[in-house]
């Protein structure tokens, strides 16, 4: 109950003070619309301080004020300010989006890239780096948008996150697929090498292979998730991901491990590590020693029947037979003999 | 004349160490393995956390499982060297009087004769225990070696073995615990014929008087004396 109202004290502090005397944005543009200004950062670089006004006026932040986020620089002239460099000056501004976007600034504190920023890495990124600054546009609209804000530094993975079934549908302009974000998160982005973020693989794509209304319309099965759990891989996983303490023993396969990861394709795409005739080299990638039978020990996500898994499928009939007729029989044979017993009283 | 109600020995030192030797793995590879089984369930992950993650779970299960294995092993080599030596005990092997029992005590309870079958040593409740514990040990050794090593096997049988042994390594399991709650645990504390504890397989011994009862046959052979001498003064 406490938090809501800190937070609320806090949105109120910060958007409700007024910026002291409201200083006209016509009075900024009088110079800063120019091509002539510029300002000279430590290491001997001028940047410009022109801003582009067709790019602002398109820019979903059209109606703020420059002194909005430019608080500093209510007063003209202005107090002087040194930078080191230009990376400098756009690091000095990143905290100001705070002021009106509180909740979104706090995830980022949790996100491996502030983590970056905290570390000391200048290069790491912070907001105006993905969603632009004068320019800034809605971040995922188009929806395609995102994966390039994230190309720009992660050139590697988005190529082949291009070339990915996934990434090829995105250009196509299909919706359903997920772009960067909805794997990674947005502002709290989390380290892919983190335990917790290995141990979530599962249920994350298992957030849009188990639901059938978006698999329907490809064809694709939603048993994937449930069929892994039910493997010895999936039971370690789910069991790691929530037996409450920190996990001990080595990798277990899960989805991306046999799929691939930002370069996933159809399983039955040639280049799959999950295509059968992939299988072999793929479980190879941990049990080094497997050899040519061992790839069909994994049922590929069917559920076993007469024509896929039969002798599975024959244990599996056999006990759901036995079990009850072996614990039903002795359990009557129970109930006779208390019966008998209390008929000879 | 009181009749005698002295306790007679039913079971060998070595019978009641491997009772308790089965017992106590029993209970250590239930611990273990039904939480990986019903991993799904809250108090599943709450045992696997409490054991120190599914990772040492595995390996108390997995060393529980080998001493289990060892000492199927050791009863069946018993077994085979009693055989080859000629001292086998034959009171263990089923044989038509068993069904027959088994016919006469459902007519007994549903009170088509007035009189209960009389056993032997082992009656057809406790062979039939004990014949599906070994068969059950046997599935759950031999499925328990495929899985700890699958490489192994595949490298011998189609894979598809593996699933089969992982289903039927954790069904059978599912069983023989039922059997155990149901059955067993009845036969030896909830029934009223043994309630709250038949102790014998610990203590090794049996009073008199629930020997005539429950196995009047061996009693006879045993006591031939003191049965008649009963009999008489009846």
């Amino acid at each position: 109950m406490c938090l809501p109202v800190v937070v609320t004290l806090l949105l109120f502090a910060t958007q409700g003070t007024p910026a002291a005397p409201p200083v006209h944005n016509d009075t900024c543009l009088a110079c800063h619309s120019g091509s002539g200004i510029s300002i000279r950062t430590r290491d001997g670089v001028d940047v410009p301080l022109q801003v582009g006004i067709d790019a602002l006026a398109r820019s979903v932040h059209a109606k703020v004020a420059c002194a909005d986020c430019h608080t500093a620089m209510a007063e003209v002239p202005h107090p002087e300010r040194t930078f080191s460099s230009r990376r400098d000056l756009r690091l000095a501004l990143d905290a100001q989006c705070r002021r009106c976007h509180f909740a979104n600034y706090t995830k980022t504190l949790d996100s491996v890239h502030q983590q970056a920023v905290a570390r000391g890495d200048r290069t790491a990124p912070v907001c105006v780096d993905c969603h632009g600054s004068h320019d800034v546009k809605r971040a995922a609209v188009p929806r395609a948008a995102v994966s390039q804000t994230c190309a720009s530094c992660h050139e590697g993975i988005a190529t082949a996150y291009a070339r990915s079934v996934h990434g090829r549908a995105l250009t196509q302009g299909n919706a359903d697929v997920p772009v960067c974000t909805d794997c990674h998160r947005t502002h709290d982005i989390g380290g892919p090498r983190q335990a917790e973020w290995e141990l979530r693989t599962p249920e994350l794509c298992g957030s849009c292979h188990s639901n059938a209304a978006i698999m329907g319309k490809y064809g694709l099965s939603t048993k994937v998730l449930s069929t892994y759990l039910t493997d010895f891989h999936g039971k370690t996983a789910a069991l790691r991901s929530k037996q409450g303490t920190t996990t001990t023993g080595g990798v277990v396969a899960r989805c991306t491990d046999c799929h691939g990861v930002h370069d996933i394709q159809k399983a039955d795409d040639t280049a799959s590590p999950a295509l059968q005739a992939n299988l072999l080299k793929t479980c190879r990638q941990c049990h080094a020693d497997a050899t040519a039978n061992f790839p069909s020990a994994w049922l590929s996500h069917y559920e076993p029947s007469i024509t896929k898994a039969p002798l599975v499928y024959a244990v599996k009939v056999g006990y759901a037979v036995l079990i009850p007729f072996m614990i039903g029989g002795l359990g009557l044979q129970i109930l006779l003999h208390l019966w008998r017993l209390m008929a000879n009283r | 004349m009181k009749p005698t109600t002295h306790s007679i020995v039913r079971f060998s030192g070595l019978q009641r160490v491997e009772h308790l030797a089965v017992m106590l793995t029993f209970i250590a590879l239930a611990i273990t393995g039904f939480p990986q089984k019903f991993f799904d369930h809250r108090w599943a992950q709450i045992t696997v956390g409490w054991l120190g993650g599914v990772d040492s779970a595995r390996f108390v299960h997995r060393a529980a499982g080998l001493m289990f294995a060892a000492l199927l092993a050791a009863h069946i080599l018993r077994l085979v060297a009693e055989v080859a030596l000629g001292k086998a005990s034959l009171s263990m092997i089923p044989t038509k009087q068993d069904f027959a029992d088994a016919v006469q005590t459902l007519r007994y309870y549903f009170g088509a004769t007035e009189k209960p079958a009389r056993f032997d040593r082992y009656d057809y409740r406790q062979k039939f225990e004990y014949w599906g514990l070994l068969l059950g040990s046997g599935i759950v050794v031999g499925t328990g070696l495929v899985l700890l090593s699958p490489i192994l096997t595949a490298r011998l049988l189609p894979g598809e073995v593996i699933p089969a042994a992982y289903l039927a390594h954790s069904q059978e399991g599912l069983m023989a615990f039922l059997v155990v709650i149901v059955w067993h645990i009845y036969n030896a504390h909830l029934s009223p014929d043994v309630f709250p504890f038949d102790t014998s397989i610990f203590s090794g011994r049996i009073s008199a008087e629930r020997m005539r009862h429950e196995h009047p046959l061996e009693y006879e052979r045993l006591q031939p004396a003191e049965a008649e001498r009963e009999r008489t003064v009846a």
